[in-house]
């Protein structure tokens, strides 16, 4: 049991020590180990605190949306009776399976100013001005929201699949309205996922970079992400004023992580008690159809138009808002279809995902068990430690893994069993956050009762503990996968000329070559693991006979 | 307008070799005698070579690393594969900051993956060239490059594209009478809030500062920032919001670019001030201990030669610096441009520091 909380917790700290050591780094970068030390990395952040406080304000505001989408379509998903939710759920997935960056330049063909697709509309009805910018702060915060609110739906959709009904079922019979049960009764009792869902999205979202890549720089509204790449791809190269910058945010997310302890420290939240209970959704009656509404007006707000605005610019001869402006041709699938490397990559993708989730969430698993479920010392240390690689940007995270990694005497740098270590690394926080969230709704008494039965405790995990945490770890298993199809920051410094993947090739392909190519290609990409998933799905629940 | 008469502007940018052309040539001198081409070179079909062609097939592989555009990589490097069908071609692509970042970190680790490095920022490859990170490999095509377009002495590196800056703009928003035709003209106040650069990380955009600041003072990227211009990573998204119309006019506006979207049948054009276009070199040398070195060898001969430099114009719409080598499609011979770029490339490196300061003041970072 130590051993996994061992094992994980050198994954995390041997690259935090390079980065550590690189921070304090006051000589020449490119000479390791670094030969001056100093604070000077860090009192220069003085200089960026308009940085910071741009960073908090778009976190802050991104955050707060994002838990609000994912618990009201969590809410209605799993716990009413709405038709087309299974559809539904798959739907709500597709914003995580998109690379941010293209995902951002969608919305930029939506709502740009002047050309954008909806002011075009806006303008054409008759107004002077345009009815959105999405490159602002607000901008930036609404598109890192949809992106991310999946997230939290995934979390707060899995701390409800395992509440038992009885308890709103209960508050009705007593005479409380539906929103009534939902606010006093449904929503402490899924804080766990909650909490869970909004440390985890605001760690990632004061790490967040395509959104403001794309739609800050124009706005010249920069955040630490975007700071932090200029300084990494700058000569001379400022490693330290990056990881500087990289480990500060650590701070916040410490203090994030701490009151959230605090609250859920002080209650109970087990839903899931010796009592037997199968999952029901509730009657709405005749809410069903504007609560339908509301779900169907998410996805198309959140999939329907920039997966359009994309399709509509990946047949473009040249990327144009502009309607008599716009030819349209095959020729960008022709060329990403035809690149040698965009094969390999899609596989070594989908492979790094499969293995990544498969052998990861068993682990993670486990490691949340002994977080919240054992009397192991240093446990509550080891959260800290595990969600680490959450609050430091992803870029920065990946020099600290270059440099850890590839000064080790085992020649994995360049393959493909690297980037699996490395991406188990950064993913075990979004693991740890999913599956937490449904460990604290588990009655201990459950477990209690196998172990007073003799049972030893690798056979209790096997058949009390992890059965109860399924919809966790199923959770956690779909999360991992996407993200590790579509890990970038990371990937671009550990792939090596035989183990490509598929995300930088897309943003390269934005970067230096064209928007309708790089279109093409995150469509191709978000087809791809649409069609995996659904495949993964399919095989799980004929092999376990189970339905979700 | 294309110009045949280059300029020498306050003697410190050039085109011809003048007082820094003696030393030049006194470098060449003392050079020739420590590096020079085998003997008898191999003459391949358009190319020659010092390379071991038979090791190299058995060698059976080469990789690049590289910051061009992916689809351009692979197809220049399908050109050399179908010539030498043994050799197995990959590379790896990214931005030239990250690409160094990796390239510095395996080879602090002595891990050794590529054969040949492509690096479109001189401060890197200067920097790879005073760590000793070039091997030392003198292409009998070299022969055809003039001495400031190689390294001193031969051998390290070469360039083997140049990339050039110039003004762009939407003639949709912009009429010919109202566009800018010089760089003193991007300093009118109609362009505030629609005029796009690019950001610190870029070699151009460090040229084009430097050039601006011998032409007309240190004030004029002051009276420039007054402007609120917008700074980008890569050409292509300047281009793409001109084209949309979010933005009127770029300013380093790469040449390829231009070129690649007026080939899509964009709406764009381009002014070839009477000062010069800013050059900027790629820089392109075999790596020190590169894992496929007789490959790495051949495929830096043939892409210094004629066939690789076409491929490399019709894959990317790049300029080669050879006289023998015809334009990308739609363009103009880099020979007959006026270009612009320092006689003296160590004091020109010495100012990076300081305009990467002054440039984030005047893009908002700062």
């Amino acid at each position: 049991m130590p051993l996994v909380v061992l094992l994980c917790g050198a994954l995390v700290l041997y690259p935090i020590g390079f980065l550590i050591a690189e921070s304090l780094n006051t000589g020449d970068p490119s000479v390791f180990p670094p030969e001056e030390f100093g604070l000077d990395n860090y009192t220069n952040l003085i200089d960026d605190v308009h940085v910071l406080a741009n960073t908090a304000l778009v976190s802050c505001i991104a955050t707060v949306l994002a838990v609000l989408f994912g618990f009201l379509q969590a809410w209605i998903l799993t716990r009413t009776n709405i038709p087309g939710r299974q559809r539904l759920e798959r739907l709500m997935e597709l914003p995580y399976y998109m690379t941010p960056l293209i995902g951002a330049l969608a919305w930029g063909v939506l709502l740009g100013p002047k050309t954008g697709l909806v002011n075009q509309a806006w303008r054409a009805l008759g107004s002077p001005v345009d009815l959105f910018n999405i490159y602002s702060p607000y901008g930036i915060a609404w598109v890192m929201a949809l992106f991310e609110g999946t997230i939290a739906f995934v979390m707060i959709s899995a701390s409800m699949k395992s509440m038992d009904p009885s308890l709103e079922e209960s508050s009705r019979v007593l005479g409380a309205g539906k929103l009534r049960t939902a606010l006093r009764i449904t929503l402490p009792l899924v804080a766990p996922g909650v909490l869970s869902a909004t440390i985890f999205v605001f760690a990632e979202m004061l790490g967040s970079f395509a959104a403001a890549f794309v739609l800050g720089i124009p706005g010249r509204f920069y955040v630490v992400t975007t700071a932090i790449w200029q300084a990494t791809l700058s000569f001379p190269p400022d490693y330290g004023r990056a990881a500087a910058m990289g480990l500060s945010l650590f701070g916040v997310m410490l203090i994030t992580l701490t009151l959230a302890r605090l609250v859920l420290r002080h209650g109970t939240y087990t839903t899931i008690t010796g009592k037997g209970f199968r999952p029901r959704e509730m009657d709405v009656g005749r809410m069903r159809w504007p609560l339908l509404a509301i779900a169907w007006g998410y996805i198309i707000v959140a999939v329907v138009l920039p997966l359009g605005a994309l399709m509509l610019t990946s047949f473009e001869r040249f990327a144009t808002v502009i309607l008599p402006q716009m030819q349209f041709t095959l020729a960008n699938y022709e060329t990403a279809l035809q690149m040698g490397s965009v094969g390999p990559a899609f596989v070594n993708s989908l492979t790094l995902g499969i293995s990544v989730a498969t052998i990861g969430v068993p682990v993670i698993g486990v490691l949340a068990w002994i977080i919240y479920r054992s009397r192991m010392p240093g446990r509550g240390a080891a959260e800290y430690v595990i969600m680490f690689p959450q609050a430091v940007p992803r870029l920065v995270f990946g020099l600290g893994l270059l440099w850890a990694w590839i000064n080790l005497p085992i020649p994995i740098y360049g393959t493909l069993w690297l980037l699996a270590l490395a991406y188990f690394t950064v993913f075990l926080p979004l693991g740890l956050r999913t599956i937490a969230s449904v460990v604290l709704q588990v009655d201990p008494s459950l477990e209690e009762c196998a172990r007073v039965c003799g049972a030893p405790w690798v056979y209790q995990m096997r058949t009390v503990t992890l059965p109860l945490l399924r919809p966790g770890m199923v959770a956690a298993w779909l999360l991992i996968f996407i993200a590790s199809v579509r890990e970038l920051g990371v990937s671009i410094f550990l792939m090596g000329p035989n183990s490509k993947v598929i995300a930088p090739a897309i943003v390269n392909s934005w970067l230096s070559s064209s928007s309708e190519l790089s279109a093409a290609m995150a469509l191709i990409q978000t087809a791809t693991i649409f069609v995996a998933v659904a495949i993964m799905f399919g095989v799980a629940r004929r092999v376990t006979g189970v339905t979700q | 307008m294309v110009y045949s008469r280059l300029n020498d502007t306050k003697g410190e940018t050039m085109h011809r070799p003048s007082y820094a052309g003696g030393l030049v040539a006194l470098a060449i001198l003392i050079g020739s005698a420590a590096a020079h081409a085998c003997d008898t070179p191999r003459q391949m079909d358009g190319f020659k070579t010092c390379a071991d062609v038979a090791k190299a097939e058995e060698e059976g592989a080469f990789v690049l690393y590289s910051t061009d555009p992916e689809a351009g990589s692979e197809a220049e490097l399908a050109k050399f594969h179908a010539m030498f069908p043994k050799i197995k071609t990959n590379y790896v692509r990214l931005q030239a900051g990250a690409l160094y970042a990796k390239l510095s970190a395996e080879r602090q680790a002595k891990s050794y993956l590529v054969d040949v490095v492509q690096l479109s920022d001189i401060s890197f490859a200067r920097d790879f060239e005073k760590r000793g990170g070039y091997m030392s490999y003198v292409s009998p095509e070299m022969a055809a490059y003039k001495p400031e377009y190689k390294s001193q002495p031969e051998g390290s590196w070469t360039w083997g594209a140049i990339s050039m800056a110039g003004i762009a703009y939407n003639p949709n928003l912009v009429s010919k009478d109202e566009a800018p035709k010089t760089w003193k003209d991007m300093l009118d106040p109609k362009w505030t809030d629609s005029v796009t650069v690019k950001t610190s990380t870029s070699g151009m955009q460090h040229m084009t500062w430097y050039q601006m600041r011998l032409l007309y003072g240190d004030d004029y990227w002051q009276k420039f920032a007054a402007l609120k211009p917008k700074a980008f990573d890569s050409y292509v998204q300047q281009f793409d919001r001109t084209v949309n119309g979010q933005d009127k006019v770029i300013d380093t506006a790469q040449y390829s670019g231009y070129l690649q979207f007026k080939a899509k049948g964009a709406p764009i054009e381009y002014v070839y001030p009477p000062d010069g276009l800013v050059a900027v070199p790629e820089f392109w040398g075999v790596v020190k201990e590169a894992p496929h070195q007789e490959a790495a060898k051949l495929f830096l001969d043939w892409f210094l030669g004629v066939p690789g430099q076409k491929g490399y114009g019709e894959a990317l719409f790049y300029n080669s610096i050879r006289d023998d080598v015809p334009p990308p499609a739609g363009g103009v011979k880099a020979s007959e441009l006026k270009l612009l770029f320092p006689a003296a490339w160590e004091a020109f490196l010495k100012t990076h520091t300081q305009f990467v300061r002054e440039w984030d003041k005047i893009t908002g970072l700062r």
